[in-house]
């Protein structure tokens, strides 16, 4: 026989029909059309037969041994028993939950922790409005005014020798902005000294603004 | 479907309205009405009887707990039949695909009232079974066996009627290139095939 793919429609037919027909699951009229397609096909017939072969060795009660008492006894037994299974699954998926909200806990603190980081720096900002006031200097800065001819070395050594240190400066008239390099306050005397030392145009306290 | 479909179809839906009210009288009666047939079926897929046993337990509690849920959209044995083949492929996934092969076929595994014809037909049977992928073979059961029709089939498998109709009739051709020279007819000429 051929295959219904390359055959007449007669046959294709025969082939869809008779697992239905072997079923009893085909109508009277199928069953009837297709006892007469096998009286008169060869092939068909053949196959037919095949497929009856293949229904009866199918039918045949299986073959491995699976006891239904035993089976039975054990699905009520584990219907009675405490739903340990179910309880394992439930704590497991239990577990499961809690470290995922843990998870996600521990990521919201970061998060957050993060954020507010950020927040605070975004809040310094590296420029200054002009409606900003500028940073208070701190007290006892000075502003000092070196020659234009005092040299580099002259101007450290200078400032070496009254503990000063350069905060800020030179601005727009030359003037720098000293403080004491220690911390301590300048004192007035420092201030006498700075602007008797040679090479010092102008030493004058940082008056602050309140 | 015929009559006797239709009564045996009334009396699982009864079983299992008893079954959603606590009923373990009408889960004994729908266990032992099932068993065989899930055994067959099973038997297609694996031939260990302890995956096939745990496979109809696990299917029938799973029927016993959804008892109530059952809408009725399909027969019954269909909706079983469909909980086990989903149960036994999760089976095979844990203890690993065992087609039926010869080695199944050894003397013991037969009863001992099992005919010699019986015996030989089921060697036939298994050596062509064992050329077919899993779900042909479940393909075959279903509707050679089972008696499902295609729609059913697609139910079960939950897949299209298609490839439920593409996947029996691959298995037929391979059984039809198989089956008669086992049973010691002149093969089939392999080029006709597609």
């Amino acid at each position: 026989m051929k295959l219904p793919t390359d055959i007449g429609k007669d046959c294709a037919r025969a082939w869809d029909a008779m697992p239905w027909s072997l079923q009893n699951s085909a109508t009277r009229d199928q069953d009837e059309w297709l006892n007469q397609h096998l009286a008169q096909c060869e092939a068909c017939r053949s196959e037919f037969e095949l497929q009856s072969r293949l229904r009866l060795a199918i039918s045949l009660p299986q073959d491995v041994p699976v006891d239904v008492d035993a089976g039975l006894r054990r699905l009520l037994a584990r219907i009675d028993a405490p739903d340990t299974r179910a309880a394992r699954q439930r704590s497991r998926t239990s577990w499961v939950t809690r470290a995922l909200v843990a998870a996600v806990l521990v990521q919201a603190i970061g998060i957050g922790v993060l954020g507010a980081r950020l927040w605070s720096e975004a809040s310094q900002a590296d420029y200054r409005t002009l409606s900003q006031a500028s940073a208070p200097l701190p007290t006892g800065a000075m502003h000092v005014v070196p020659d234009d001819t005092m040299k580099l070395a002259d101007w450290d050594t200078l400032l070496h020798t009254f503990r000063l240190q350069v905060i800020g400066g030179p601005n727009e008239v030359g003037a720098y902005t000293v403080v004491a390099s220690d911390g301590s306050t300048s004192s007035r005397d420092t201030l006498q000294k700075l602007r008797t030392t040679h090479g010092i145009r102008l030493a004058e306290p940082v008056a602050n603004t309140p | 479907m015929t009559e006797a479909d239709i009564d045996a179809d009334a009396t699982d839906r009864m079983l299992l309205q008893r079954m959603s009210a606590g009923d373990r009288a009408a889960l004994a009666v729908l266990y032992r009405s099932y068993h065989g047939r899930l055994c067959r079926f099973l038997s297609r897929l694996t031939r260990r009887s302890d995956v096939i046993e745990e496979v109809i337990n696990d299917c029938l509690w799973i029927t016993w707990q959804k008892a109530g849920t059952f809408h009725g959209d399909s027969r019954v044995s269909t909706w079983i039949i469909g909980i086990a083949y989903r149960c036994g492929l999760k089976a095979l996934r844990q203890h690993g695909d065992e087609p039926v092969d010869d080695d199944a076929l050894s003397e013991d595994r037969f009863p001992a009232h099992c005919p010699d014809e019986d015996r030989e037909l089921r060697d036939w049977l298994a050596k062509g079974l064992s050329r077919l992928s899993a779900d042909q073979r479940v393909v075959i059961e279903l509707v050679y066996g089972l008696g499902h029709t295609l729609d059913d089939v697609a139910v079960i498998m939950q897949c299209p009627v298609g490839t439920v109709k593409a996947r029996l009739f691959h298995a037929r051709v391979k059984l039809r290139n198989t089956l008669p020279a086992l049973a010691g007819d002149p093969p089939i000429r392999k080029e006709s095939m597609p």
